[in-house]
C-alpha cells in the first residue's frame, strides 16, 4: 500500500465515460405545463403511490357515487313508481348534488392538500420554478389537475342516472335521444362545481406545507362559511336588514347547489332549502360562484408569486 | 420516583404550553374562537331576544360542533405529535419520571389551552347577547361553558391517545368528528352514547334545557359516561407510552 | 452487503474484553437480539462494559443505533437480556437516573435557550441545584456565551453540544452517545474527546457509536465492532489485530541497505513476502511477535541499520476493513 502509493502519477487526466450532451429538441413551457398536469391528476388519484393513497380517493368517489348507482340496480322497482307518478324522492341531475354535495367536499379535503403541500413541506419548489415552468404555470396545472379530478367525481353519477334513465325505457335509442337534452345542462354545472371547489381548496391548502392543517383549516372554512352566513342573515331576517340576503351568496356550498339550479331552470334550491332568502334568483349565486372562482385563483396565484422557493 | 414524577408535572406542562403557543396556528385559533363572539355581535346588533336561537344556532351549531372538535384535535394531537416525529420524545421519556406523569402534564397543557379558547369563546358571546337576557341567558351561558369544560378534556384525552398509536391522528380526529359524531349520529340515534358531543351537550343540560332536541343524553348519563372516556384514554396513554419504541432508524 | 460467516458465536469469544473493574459490569448484554418481521437488526450480541470509553463501530446499517437503543430502554429486546446497572432499562423508568443519553436526531426544542434546555433536564432529573448544575454542564461543553439564546439560532456543532450538555447535567454513570461527533469542527471534536476522556477518567463508563475510525481511536483503544447486526470483535484493537492470524501483517521498514536486509529476512519462515520499494522495505509476516525477535537479529547479522519499522496496518482502519469484509 505505502509503498506502491509513492511512485510518481501523471499531473491529471480527464476521462470520457460516453456521457453525452443533449443536442436534441427541447419541448417548451406548454409541454412542462402539461407534463405537470398529467402527474397532478395522477397523483390525486393516487396512482404511482402506494395503494393506500389511493383509498381514500376511491372510496370517497364510490362513496359520492353510491345513491345513484343504487337507483340503477333498483331501477326496476323505481320505474313502476315512475310510470305511477310517485317518484319524487328520487335522484335527478337538477337535485344530485345538493343532496350529496358533503362527500365532494370531503373528496377536497383529502385530496386538496395532496397536491400542494408536500411540495412545500419537502422544499422542492425550486426544482420547479428553475425549469421551463414558472410559477403562474404551476398553479394553473395543479388547479386544472384538481378540476379535472372533481369534474370526473362528479360526472360520475350523473352518467349513472343518464344510464339508469335510459335502462328504466323499453326503446333505448329513443330512451337516448329523449334523455340527452335533460342530462346536457349537468355539464357545464359540473364544471362550474369542479372549477370553484378546486380554486378554494387549492388556495386555502397552498398556504400550509402540512397537510393535516391544511384539512383542518380547508374543513373549516367550508363548515364555517355555511353556517356563518346563514345565521346572520335569520337573525338579519328579523331585524329587517335587507343587505343580509346578499350574504347567502358567500357560503361556497350551498351556492353552488343553487347555482346549479340555474342550469336546469329550476328553483329547487332557492325556493325549497329554508335559510335562503327568496330575493336571490339562481343567477345571482352563478355570478356568485364565478366571482369567487375569480378571486380564489387570485389567492392562489398571490400565493405562488410569494412563497419562498 | 413519585415526588419527583409529581414535580416533573408543572415543568413539562410548562414546555408543553410553550410548544403549543406561538405559531401561525395560535393565530388562526384565535381567528375561530372569534367566530361566536363575531355573531354574538351581529346578534347584539340586531336586538334579537331569541335566547334559545342563540344557543342553539351559534353555541350549539358552531361553538360545540365545530369550534370545540378544531381546537381540541389541533392541541391533542400536537401535544405529543411533533414530539413523536422529530424524536424529541426521547428527551421526556429517558427520565426517572413515571410515564403517568408525562401524560397527566401533555393533558393538563392541551386541556387548558383547548377550555381556554373555548370557553372564554363562549363566556364573552354569552356576555355580548345573553347576559342581558336575564336568568335564561344566564344559564344557558353557564350551561355551554360547562359542555365546552367537558368536551375540552374528552376531545383532548382521545386525540392525544389516537396520536400515541399513529402518525395520522389529525386526520383520523377529523374523521371521528365528521363522519362519527355528524352524520352517522343523525341516522343512527344510539350513537349518542359514544359520542363526545353528546357528553358536552348532555352536561349542558343540567344547567339549562336545551329547546332543541340535539341532546339526547340526561346529565346523569352524560357525565359519567365522559368519566369514563377520560379514566379509560388515560390509562391506555399511559400503557401505550411504557412500551414506547424508537426504532433504530437509517442507523 | 457483506457476507458474514461469524467466527464461533460463543457468549465468550476469545477476545480482550475491557476489564470490567472491581464492581459489576455496568452495562451487561446476553445474547441480546432484536428482529422486525424477517429483518434481524441485531443478533445475538453480548458484551459487558465498565468504566471508560468504548466505541461502537460499524458500517451504516450494522445495527448501532439499534442497539444503543436498546441499552436505552427504548427498544425491547426480542431475546436475550439487556441489564443496565443491573435493571432492565425498558421497563424501570428510575434507571434513567444513572443514563445520560445522547441521540444522533439533532432536532431539540427551538425555542428554549439552551440553558432552560439544560435546566429542564436537570429540573427532570430531580436535581435540586438544577440552575447550579446546568451552569456547569454548559460550562463543561464550552457554551457558555451562547447559552441565553434560543437553541434555534444554534450551529450544528453547537447544538450537539447542548445536547450532551443535557446529557450529563446529572451526572450520570453511564453516558450513551449515537455519533456525537457529527456536525462538530475538529476543535469542539476535540474538546469532546478530552471531555469524554475526563468522565472516563473518573470512573465513567461512556459508550459512543461511530464510522469516522480517527475520532474513535483518539478517544480510546476499546472497541465494540459491529457488522450486519452481529457483533464481529470486541476490546482493544490492538490485541484484536494480534488475533487476526490469518492475515498476514505488513511492516515496513527503512534501512540502511534494504536489499541485504531482504535477503536475510526472506531466509526466515515467519517471513513469507518482501517487495522493495524506492527507499522502503515492505515485510508481510504471519507472526508478529516472532518478527520482531527476528528483526534485530537479522539486522545485526545481515550488518544493515535500521532507521524505522513501522506496523503499517495496526490502525484501527485496518482492522476495521478486515472486520467488515470478513
Amino acid at each position: 500500500m505505502s509503498a506502491q502509493n509513492r511512485a510518481a502519477v501523471p499531473a491529471g487526466n480527464i476521462y470520457d465515460l460516453g456521457y453525452r450532451h443533449y443536442e436534441g429538441k427541447r419541448h417548451g413551457r406548454w409541454y412542462a405545463a402539461w407534463s405537470l398536469y398529467v402527474e397532478s391528476v395522477r397523483s390525486v388519484w393516487g396512482f404511482g403511490r402506494p395503494m393506500t393513497a389511493k383509498a381514500a380517493p376511491f372510496i370517497l368517489l364510490g362513496l359520492y357515487a353510491f345513491p345513484a348507482l343504487i337507483q340503477i340496480a333498483f331501477s326496476s322497482a323505481i320505474s313502476q313508481s315512475v310510470a305511477e307518478g310517485q317518484a319524487t324522492g328520487l335522484f335527478a341531475y337538477d337535485n344530485y348534488y345538493a343532496r350529496v354535495s358533503i362527500l365532494v367536499v370531503l373528496f377536497c379535503v383529502a385530496q386538496a392538500p395532496e397536491l400542494v403541500c408536500r411540495d412545500q413541506r419537502y422544499h422542492v419548489l425550486p426544482l420547479y420554478f428553475t425549469r421551463a415552468l414558472g410559477r403562474i404555470d404551476y398553479a394553473f396545472a395543479r388547479l386544472a389537475a384538481l378540476a379535472t379530478a372533481l369534474f370526473i367525481v362528479l360526472a360520475v353519477p350523473m352518467i349513472a342516472i343518464f344510464i339508469g334513465d335510459v335502462l328504466m325505457k323499453p326503446d333505448t335509442l329513443q330512451a337516448v335521444g329523449d334523455e340527452w337534452p335533460r342530462a346536457l345542462p349537468a355539464i357545464p354545472a359540473c364544471a362550474l362545481a369542479a372549477v370553484s371547489l378546486a380554486s378554494i381548496s387549492l388556495a386555502l391548502s397552498a398556504f400550509s406545507p402540512r397537510r393535516a392543517y391544511a384539512a383542518i383549516g380547508l374543513i373549516a372554512y367550508f363548515l364555517l362559511m355555511e353556517i356563518v352566513p346563514v345565521v346572520i342573515y335569520s337573525v338579519g331576517r328579523q331585524a329587517d336588514w335587507t343587505w343580509a340576503d346578499k350574504l347567502a351568496l358567500l357560503t361556497p356550498n350551498t351556492a353552488l347547489a343553487a347555482a346549479t339550479d340555474w342550469f336546469f331552470g329550476v328553483g329547487l334550491v332557492t325556493q325549497g332549502a329554508e335559510g335562503l332568502p327568496p330575493t336571490l334568483g339562481s343567477d345571482a349565486y352563478v355570478v356568485a360562484v364565478l366571482a369567487s372562482v375569480v378571486v380564489f385563483v387570485g389567492i392562489l396565484l398571490f400565493r405562488y408569486r410569494r412563497v419562498q422557493a | 420516583m413519585f415526588a419527583r414524577s409529581v414535580a416533573a408535572i408543572p415543568e413539562i406542562g410548562q414546555i408543553t404550553l410553550r410548544q403549543l403557543l406561538g405559531r401561525r396556528r395560535t393565530i388562526l385559533l384565535l381567528l375561530l374562537s372569534a367566530v361566536p363572539v363575531l355573531l354574538a355581535v351581529v346578534f347584539w346588533a340586531a336586538r334579537v331576544a331569541d335566547v334559545s336561537g342563540f344557543a342553539s344556532g351559534v353555541l350549539d351549531a358552531v361553538g360545540v360542533t365545530l369550534l370545540l372538535p378544531i381546537v381540541a384535535v389541533l392541541f391533542g394531537t400536537a401535544a405529543f405529535g411533533a414530539e413523536i416525529e422529530d424524536g424529541t420524545v426521547i428527551y421526556l421519556l429517558a427520565k426517572p419520571i413515571s410515564r403517568w406523569a408525562v401524560v397527566v402534564a401533555k393533558l393538563i397543557g392541551a386541556t387548558g389551552m383547548t377550555a381556554f379558547l373555548t370557553i372564554a369563546s363562549v363566556f364573552v358571546s354569552g356576555a355580548i347577547v345573553l347576559a342581558p337576557l336575564g336568568e335564561d341567558g344566564a344559564a344557558a351561558t353557564r350551561a355551554f361553558v360547562a359542555a365546552m369544560a367537558v368536551g375540552s378534556i374528552c376531545y383532548v384525552s382521545l386525540f392525544l391517545v389516537l396520536s400515541l398509536f399513529t402518525r395520522r391522528a389529525l386526520l383520523i380526529g377529523l374523521v371521528y368528528v365528521l363522519v362519527w359524531e355528524g352524520a352517522l349520529s343523525s341516522l343512527l340515534p344510539g350513537i349518542a352514547n359514544l359520542s363526545i358531543r353528546q357528553y358536552s351537550l348532555g352536561v349542558a343540560n343540567a344547567f339549562w334545557q336545551m329547546k332543541s332536541n340535539e341532546a339526547h343524553l340526561s346529565p346523569s348519563t352524560a357525565l359519567p359516561l365522559a368519566v369514563i372516556l377520560v379514566v379509560v384514554t388515560f390509562f391506555i396513554a399511559t400503557w401505550r407510552l411504557t412500551r414506547f419504541e424508537l426504532p433504530g432508524g437509517t442507523d | 452487503m457483506t457476507a458474514q460467516i461469524a467466527p464461533d458465536p460463543a457468549p465468550d469469544q476469545n477476545a480482550v474484553a475491557p476489564s470490567p473493574g472491581p464492581s459489576a459490569p455496568t452495562i451487561e448484554l446476553v445474547d441480546a437480539a432484536r428482529w422486525y418481521g424477517n429483518v434481524v437488526a441485531v443478533n445475538d450480541v453480548s458484551f459487558s462494559l465498565g468504566p471508560g470509553v468504548t466505541g461502537l463501530l460499524g458500517p451504516n446499517g450494522a445495527g448501532k443505533t439499534t442497539l444503543l437503543h436498546m441499552l436505552a430502554g427504548f427498544l425491547v429486546p426480542s431475546a436475550g437480556t439487556v441489564l443496565v446497572m443491573g435493571r432492565s432499562p425498558s421497563r424501570d423508568p428510575s434507571v434513567y437516573r444513572q443514563i445520560g443519553l445522547v441521540p444522533e436526531r439533532e432536532s431539540v426544542y427551538p425555542f428554549l435557550t439552551g440553558f432552560e434546555y439544560v435546566r429542564f433536564n436537570a429540573r427532570l432529573q430531580g436535581l435540586h441545584n438544577a440552575d447550579l448544575a446546568s451552569r456547569d454542564a454548559i460550562h463543561r461543553v464550552g457554551l457558555d456565551d451562547a447559552m441565553d439564546r434560543p437553541i434555534g439560532t444554534y450551529s450544528k456543532g453547537m447544538r450537539q453540544r447542548a445536547k450532551v450538555a443535557g446529557a450529563l447535567v446529572h451526572d450520570p454513570q453511564i453516558l450513551l452517545l449515537d455519533e456525537p461527533f457529527n456536525g462538530m469542527d475538529p476543535r469542539q471534536r476535540m474538546a469532546m474527546m478530552d471531555l469524554l476522556g475526563q468522565m472516563a477518567a473518573a470512573g465513567r463508563t461512556i459508550l459512543f457509536s461511530s464510522h469516522i475510525l480517527e475520532e474513535v481511536e483518539r478517544v480510546g483503544t476499546e472497541i465494540l465492532v459491529m457488522v450486519a447486526g452481529r457483533l464481529a470483535a470486541s476490546g482493544d484493537y490492538r490485541a484484536i489485530r494480534a488475533l487476526m492470524t490469518d492475515r498476514p501483517h505488513m511492516i515496513t521498514i527503512r534501512s540502511s541497505d534494504d536489499r541485504r536486509l531482504a535477503t536475510a529476512l526472506m531466509a526466515d519462515p515467519a517471513v513469507f513476502a518482501v517487495e522493495l520499494g524506492k527507499d522502503l522495505l515492505s515485510v508481510r509476516t504471519a507472526h508478529l511477535s516472532t518478527f520482531r525477535r527476528l528483526i534485530a537479529g537479522a539486522s545485526r547479522s545481515a550488518g544493515v541499520r535500521l532507521f524505522e519499522v513501522v506496523s503499517a496496518d495496526e490502525s484501527l482502519e485496518s482492522v476495521f476493513d478486515y472486520l467488515v469484509r470478513r
